[in-house]
C-alpha cells in the first residue's frame, strides 16, 4: 500500500500572522473589512515553505465571494514555491468548461503540473445567485457532471502527441488532423472544441479531481468524474462501508479534518476547550449554517449537536463555532499517528487538514505526527 | 504623451538571430498543431519584457485564442516577475459570468500592483466560439458583451449587492470582497464615481463594426482597431474622443535606417504562395471582411500588403525612424493617443523602436508643449 498523502488548508488572507483561533473563525472572514479579501502572498509564501518542509504535499485553496480567485492565487503561489501542489476549489456554473481547461492547462505549464481541482457544485443558493447561477441543489450536480465530462473530454484529446499526420489544407507542410470535442448536454454544448495548450505535468495528462460533498449526488459525481471523493471526517467504523464502496469503484477517499496535537491528550483537549468562543459568534455561525442548502454542513452540525465526542480522539464540538470542516482529531502524537493508520486500514488514502494557529499546528504535525505515521507505515 | 504598447510575442518566438521572415513565419504557423507556441514560455517572455520595459513600452497585449496559453495566467506569472510593465489581457465575453470574471481580474490586479487592463473581444470566428460553448450569432455577441461589461462595471462601481436583470446575465445581490487594485498612475480615464470600490481597469473594446464603437463608448475606456490613414480615421476618432473614449491603433512596425531597407524586409514577409491566407479562420468578423480589398499603400508609411494574407492587424507602419515618428505624430494630431505594435523579430524590433522612434516622438511632443 502506498503512503498516506497529507494536504493542508491554505490559510485565508492575513491568517498566517494571526495567533488566536477566534481571530480566524469563518464568521470574521465574511465581514467586508476582513483581510481575507486580499491576497497575502508574503504570509502564504511563509506558510507554503513551512508546508514543504513539513512533508505536506498540497494546499487546498478555498473558493468564495469573500476571497480572491483560487486559480490566480495558485498561479502566483506556484511560481513562488518549488514543490508544493495546489488543489484549486472551483464551482461549476461560473465558467464554460473549455476556457476553464485552458486556464488550468496554462497554469500547469507555469507551475510544473502542481495543480489539482476540487470541484464544488455550489454552496449557498444566495451566493450562487450573486454569480448568476439560479439552479437548485440537485440540478447543480447534474450540471457539474456535464462540466467535468466536457473538461475530461478536452483532457482526453492528444493534440500534442506527434502521431498521425495529414496534409494541411493549404498544402504546405504536414499537420495532424485535430481531434475535436463535441458535447451536447442539457447545460453545456460544445462543437468542434479544441485547445492547443496541453495539461503539462511530469506524470499526468489531466489534473486529479476531488469532488466534495455528502449528498448522494456528490457521491455519484465523485464516482463518475472524480479521482477522489472529498468528505468530512467521521469515525473509522462509520466510514468503513462507504469507503469500501468508493474504493471498489477505483476512486480514492480524502478526508477533511482539523488537528490539535499536543504532547499529551489532556493538553490537546485543553487547547480545544480554550477555543470555544462567546455566544454571539455561535449565533452568527449557526445562521450561516442554517441558510445553506448543503448536506455536508447540515450533517456536520447534527454531529456536533448529537455527539460532541465521536470517539476518544474525534471531537465535533467546534463545528457550531468554526464551521462544518472543524471536526477535529485531538490527542498526543502517538494517538494521532495511530488514528491516521486506522483510516488507512479502512481504505482512506488522503487527508486535507487544518489547525489553529494555522502555521504552528502544521509545524507540530510535520515534526511530531508525520514521522510516526511514516514509521508505522514502514513496519 | 502617446502611449506605446506592444504585443506579447507567441511562446518560444523570442529567439536570437532570427530573420524577420523566420519570425513572421513562426507567428503565422503558431496555429498549427506542431507549433510549440501553446505552451507557456517564461524565459522568452521575460527576456522580451525586460527589453520592452527598457524601450519605454507601457503594456503588452496578451491575445486570446484556442491556439495559445490563457492570458490571465500568463499575466499573473509575468506580472510577478516584472515591475513596470502592464498587461492588457484579451478576453471574450460569453466564456465566463461577469462575477467570476471580475473576481479573477481583481485578484490579478491585487497580485501585480494593478498593472492590468482588459481587451474585450466580442468573439471572432463562429467556429472557434462554438468550440468554447458559445453559439450566439455575431450581432448578439455584442449585445451580450454590452451586458457583460455593464455587470462588470457595476461590480467595480459598487462591489456588493449588484443586481442585474438582463437577457444574457441575471445576478442577485452579487458581492465580491476583493476589490480592483489600481496602478499608481492608472484608472485616470475611468470616469466612475469613487465609492468603497469605484476603481476599474482600463477597458479596450476592439473591432471595426458600429457595435464595437458603441460598446467602447458605453462600457469601455478605449476603442481599439487596426491602423488606417489619419484621413480615414479622423471622423470616427473625433466621435469617440467627443464621448470621452480613447482610441488605440494596432499596427506592425518595420523601422530601418533607410526606407529601402524597410521595404526589403516588408517584401521578405510575403508568403511564397500568394494565395496563402489565414483570414478564412475569422470569417464573420467585420474587421476581417473589410480587409483585403484595399490598395497596398495607403500613404507613404502605411502598407497593407500583408493584410490579405494574415489579417488586418498586420497593417504595417514602415519607414525610417524620422518617417515613423512623423506618422505617430500625425495620428496624435487627430486624437489617437495609444498604439499596440508588433514586429519581427519582436525583441529586435521593440528594442530598435525604443532606441530610434520613441525618443524622436518624445522630442517632438516636448517641442509641441513648449
Amino acid at each position: 500500500m502506498s503512503a498516506l498523502r497529507f494536504h493542508w488548508m491554505m490559510p485565508k488572507g492575513g491568517e498566517v500572522s494571526m495567533k488566536s483561533a477566534q481571530e480566524t473563525s469563518r464568521v470574521l472572514t465574511t465581514k467586508k473589512e476582513s483581510p481575507a479579501a486580499m491576497p497575502d502572498v508574503q504570509g502564504w509564501t511563509r506558510f507554503a515553505r513551512a508546508a514543504e518542509e513539513s512533508g505536506i504535499e498540497s494546499v487546498l485553496l478555498s473558493f468564495s465571494r469573500y476571497e480572491p480567485d483560487t486559480i490566480l492565487i495558485a498561479c502566483a503561489m506556484g511560481r513562488a514555491t518549488p514543490a508544493l501542489k495546489y488543489i484549486i476549489a472551483y464551482r461549476s456554473g461560473l465558467i464554460q468548461p473549455a476556457p476553464f481547461v485552458q486556464q488550468i492547462n496554462t497554469l500547469s505549464g507555469l507551475i510544473g503540473g502542481r495543480v489539482a481541482l476540487n470541484i464544488v457544485a455550489g454552496s449557498s443558493t444566495a451566493e450562487q445567485r450573486g454569480y448568476g447561477d439560479y439552479l437548485e441543489h440537485d440540478d447543480r450536480y447534474a450540471r457539474a457532471e456535464e462540466f467535468l465530462a466536457v473538461c475530461k473530454a478536452f483532457w482526453g484529446r492528444t493534440l500534442c502527441a506527434p502521431t498521425a499526420t495529414t496534409t494541411a489544407p493549404n498544402g504546405r507542410g504536414a499537420q495532424r488532423a485535430p481531434e475535436t470535442v463535441a458535447f451536447d448536454g442539457k447545460y453545456y454544448r460544445v462543437d468542434g472544441g479544441r485547445l492547443h495548450s496541453p495539461f503539462q505535468s511530469p506524470d499526468r495528462t489531466a489534473p486529479e479531481i476531488y469532488v466534495s460533498g455528502h449528498s448522494p449526488q456528490a457521491q455519484a459525481l465523485a464516482l463518475s468524474q472524480g479521482s477522489a471523493w472529498l468528505r468530512l471526517i467521521d469515525t473509522p467504523e462509520k466510514l468503513a462501508p462507504i469507503v469500501a464502496q468508493v474504493r471498489e469503484r477505483g476512486v480514492e477517499v480524502c478526508l477533511r479534518l482539523c488537528v490539535i496535537c499536543r504532547e499529551t491528550r489532556d493538553e490537546a483537549v485543553a487547547a480545544a476547550m480554550a477555543m470555544l468562543p462567546d455566544d454571539n459568534t455561535e449565533k452568527e455561525e449557526r445562521g450561516i449554517l442554517n441558510r445553506s442548502d448543503s448536506q455536508t454542513l447540515k450533517q456536520a452540525l447534527a454531529a456536533a449537536d448529537e455527539r460532541g465526542w465521536m470517539n476518544r480522539n474525534l471531537y465535533a464540538g467546534l463545528v457550531p463555532y468554526y464551521g462544518s470542516s472543524s471536526i477535529t482529531l485531538i490527542g498526543s502524537p502517538d494517538e494521532l499517528a495511530e488514528q491516521f493508520l486506522e483510516y488507512k486500514k479502512i481504505g482512506v488514502t488522503q487527508f486535507i487538514i487544518a489547525g489553529w494557529p494555522k502555521l504552528d499546528e502544521m509545524l507540530i504535525f510535520g515534526r511530531e505526527v508525520l514521522p510516526r505515521v511514516r514509521q508505522m507505515e514502514g513496519s | 504623451m502617446i502611449r506605446f504598447h506592444w504585443m506579447l510575442p507567441k511562446a518560444f518566438e523570442v529567439r536570437r538571430g532570427q530573420t524577420p521572415r523566420e519570425a513572421a513565419r513562426y507567428r503565422i504557423e503558431s496555429i498549427q498543431l506542431d507549433s510549440p507556441s501553446p505552451k507557456p514560455d517564461m524565459d522568452g517572455w521575460l527576456e522580451f519584457a525586460r527589453v520592452a520595459e527598457d524601450a519605454g513600452i507601457e503594456s503588452v497585449l496578451i491575445s486570446f485564442s484556442r491556439y495559445e496559453p490563457e492570458p490571465f495566467m500568463v499575466a499573473c506569472a509575468m506580472g510577478q516577475e516584472t515591475s513596470r510593465l502592464k498587461y492588457i489581457v484579451a478576453y471574450r465575453s460569453g466564456l465566463m459570468g461577469p462575477t467570476s470574471f471580475v473576481q479573477q481580474i481583481n485578484t490579478l490586479s491585487a497580485l501585480i500592483d494593478g498593472r492590468v487592463a482588459i481587451n474585450i473581444v466580442a468573439g471572432s470566428s463562429a467556429a472557434e466560439q462554438r468550440g468554447y460553448g458559445d453559439f450566439l450569432p455575431h450581432d448578439e455577441r455584442y449585445a451580450r458583451a454590452e451586458e457583460f461589461l455593464s455587470a462588470a462595471n457595476a461590480f467595480w462601481r459598487e462591489g456588493h449587492d449588484v443586481d442585474f436583470d438582463g437577457r444574457y446575465y441575471k445576478l442577485e445581490k452579487g458581492t465580491l470582497h476583493t476589490p480592483f487594485v489600481a496602478p499608481d498612475s492608472g484608472a485616470r480615464r475611468a470616469p466612475l464615481p469613487v465609492g468603497a470600490h469605484g476603481v476599474r481597469p482600463e477597458i479596450y473594446v476592439s473591432g471595426h463594426s458600429e457595435q464595437s464603437m458603441r460598446l467602447a463608448a458605453t462600457q469601455g475606456t478605449c476603442w481599439l482597431r487596426a491602423a488606417d490613414t489619419p484621413e480615414s480615421l479622423r471622423p470616427s476618432v473625433a466621435r469617440m474622443r467627443g464621448l470621452g473614449i480613447d482610441v488605440c491603433l494596432r499596427a506592425c512596425v518595420i523601422c530601418r535606417p533607410t526606407r529601402e531597407e524597410a521595404l526589403r524586409v516588408a517584401q521578405s514577409l510575403l508568403p511564397d504562395d500568394k494565395r496563402e491566407t489565414t483570414i478564412a479562420l475569422k470569417n464573420d468578423s467585420r474587421m476581417y471582411a473589410e480587409s483585403g480589398a484595399k490598395d497596398e499603400w495607403l500613404n507613404r508609411t502605411l502598407w497593407t500588403g500583408l493584410v490579405p494574407h494574415y489579417g488586418p492587424v498586420w497593417t504595417t507602419l514602415l519607414g525610417t525612424p524620422e518617417e515613423l515618428a512623423g506618422a505617430f505624430l500625425a495620428y496624435k494630431e487627430i486624437g489617437v493617443d495609444q498604439f499596440i505594435l508588433s514586429g519581427w523579430p519582436e525583441v529586435d524590433e521593440v528594442s530598435n523602436f525604443g532606441r530610434e522612434v520613441i525618443p524622436r516622438v518624445r522630442d517632438a511632443e516636448r517641442r509641441q508643449v513648449a
